[in-house]
């Protein structure tokens, strides 16, 4: 029992790593244009697609892609920026939700239309096995994209710190106005906060496909799952994202091992509107 | 008498119905100490907005230079050498004092010049025991200097100061006096201050606006306008004569 609990705890709290790689992206969107990206699992979606494609086509190993697949989802996270986001930053709140849920829509059914329904999954991976220790296994593929995910997060924080852009965009997303006072152009730094949140999905997509298959209706779990983990940790705490990160995946794992495999999304919603009821803010939110 | 360094003229600003500028007209010269004054609601935050772009004006123009920078966006305005602070300090929370001062300073320089110029800044501002600590903690002293010290490592030529005394109680005041004063005649940098502590304003400034309801009543030195009816009659109402 106790084992069994264990075990489900560290593969949770390794996968968890990953959402909070995923909700770092969603946060850097949010956070600094205030702007509700529901596309944003879509593009964990398309990540993971495209690593699947490179995969197939290149030979390349899912945990090499995002030396392809970010600056890629850069790229896009640029385009959609400036063609679609830009436009709608002084709207209604409603127009913004309209066209990022419109995003989110289009990208499904483009990979529906590309890649078919049915679920692909790469063959193999490079980093194979499991490593013992005591009764538990952990499976060597969870174990490093569970470290490349701290890593990207930590590089980020990193960014966001000791940067000139990282602290701009800090700086805009405190208080626009005052930091366009001081320089600061609010379009070049939304347009990078967009890219690079898009960016990070890529991260997060070659390491799901080291372990995991990926359907056109994936964007969803993943675009709610990064909510939660966001919702959980609040804006603008970096160390509080990752540590929501491994408690939602460690709940989901814990809750699908104990209860039901089918219970895998109410628990985290649970989670979700326990942390909104209790907590508003977050667990270590400033604002 | 230098020349002038900004030109407002006609500025006209409307909020639905409310003409909260109406053709206000006004040049600041270079070098000097300028103050718009006014009764609460009478414009001159607006007035502000409008020549720093935050926001854009329904009709007239801004020279700063002899250069039109009407309806230009602040981050442009801002390389070009106009900055302000806002009334309420609008600090960066969650950035310490030092990187709050970098942000700014970040436009013209970088590495050990940029180092060298928040260290500069840090102490004109009397901000240097202050820098780690983070703004979110600072009280509305410091966050006023704060705001000064970051607009300042911009390098601006003409900074714009909206309320900047606001708040503060006497001591405070004579200290933010000071830095102003060296600002404007170490730095040679012109101020233009938006200001209700008259004791400042009276003090600092060589030449004064008084704005009512969007449009300019007086001009003048800071003793015409003690002595001027029209502002008189706008700060403590008509006299009643019985």
């Amino acid at each position: 029992m106790t084992e069994t609990f264990l075990q489900n705890l560290i593969n949770g709290a390794l996968t968890g790593c990953i959402y909070a790689l995923i909700a770092l992206g969603l946060s850097l969107i949010f956070g600094v244009m205030n702007v509700v990206n529901f596309a944003h699992g879509d593009f964990v979606m398309l990540s993971m697609y495209l690593t699947f494609w490179i995969g197939v086509w290149a030979g390349m190993d899912a945990f090499i892609t995002p030396l392809i697949t970010f600056p890629a989802l850069f790229l896009i996270g640029l385009l959609a920026y400036n063609a679609l986001i830009d436009r709608t930053l002084r709207q209604k709140y409603v127009t913004q939700i309209a066209v990022t849920v419109g995003l989110m829509t289009f990208l499904r059914a483009l990979a529906q239309l590309i890649w078919k329904a049915q679920p692909r999954a790469l063959p193999y991976s490079l980093i194979q096995g499991s490593i013992q220790i005591g009764p538990y296994t952990i499976l060597a593929s969870r174990l490093v994209s569970a470290v490349v995910s701290v890593l990207a997060i930590a590089g980020v924080y990193l960014f966001l710190s000791r940067t000139w852009a990282g602290r701009a965009i800090r700086a805009a997303s405190d208080d626009l106005d005052a930091a366009s006072l001081l320089g600061i152009p609010y379009r070049q730094t939304y347009a990078l906060a967009f890219g690079l949140g898009s960016a990070l999905t890529a991260i997060a997509g070659g390491l799901l496909m080291t372990f995991q298959q990926v359907d056109p209706t994936m964007g969803v779990r993943f675009g709610l799952l990064s909510w939660c983990v966001l919702a959980m940790a609040g804006l603008g705490s970096i160390p509080g994202l990752l540590i929501s990160g491994i408690i939602v995946g460690a709940a989901e794992a814990i809750g699908m091992s104990f209860w039901d495999p089918r219970a895998r999304s109410l628990i985290v919603y649970l989670l979700f509107i326990l942390v909104l009821w209790l907590r508003p803010r977050g667990l270590f939110g400033r604002k | 008498m230098s020349a002038p360094i900004l030109q407002v003229s006609q500025l006209t600003k409307r909020f639905g119905n409310l003409v909260a500028l109406n053709g206000v007209s006004l040049e600041i010269r270079e070098g000097e100490i300028f103050s718009i004054i006014g009764p609460n609601g009478a414009g001159k935050t607006t007035l502000f907005f409008n020549i720093i772009g935050l926001q854009k004006p329904d009709a007239g123009r801004v020279l700063f230079k002899g250069t039109d920078i009407t309806g230009k966006s602040p981050h442009k305005i801002c390389h070009l050498g106009i900055t302000c602070t806002f009334q309420v300090p609008r600090a960066f929370a969650n950035m310490t004092v030092e990187e709050t001062v970098r942000v700014g300073a970040y436009k013209r320089y970088q590495g050990r010049e940029m180092s060298q110029k928040v260290d500069e800044v840090l102490r004109i501002c009397e901000l240097e025991e202050y820098r780690h600590q983070r703004c979110s903690d600072m009280g509305l002293a410091h966050l006023r200097r704060v705001e000064l010290a970051r607009a300042l490592a911009t390098e601006p030529v003409l900074l714009l100061l909206d309320e900047s005394g606001a708040g503060l109680n006497p001591s405070e005041l004579t200290g933010l006096m000071d830095i102003l004063h060296r600002l404007n005649e170490e730095m040679h940098i012109t101020l233009c201050i938006v200001e209700h502590v008259m004791q400042m304003v009276m003090s600092l400034a060589q030449r004064i606006v008084v704005l009512d309801h969007g449009e300019i009543i007086a001009e003048g030195s800071p003793q015409e306008i003690s002595t001027h009816p029209r502002v008189i009659e706008a700060y403590l109402g008509k006299r009643v004569v019985c």
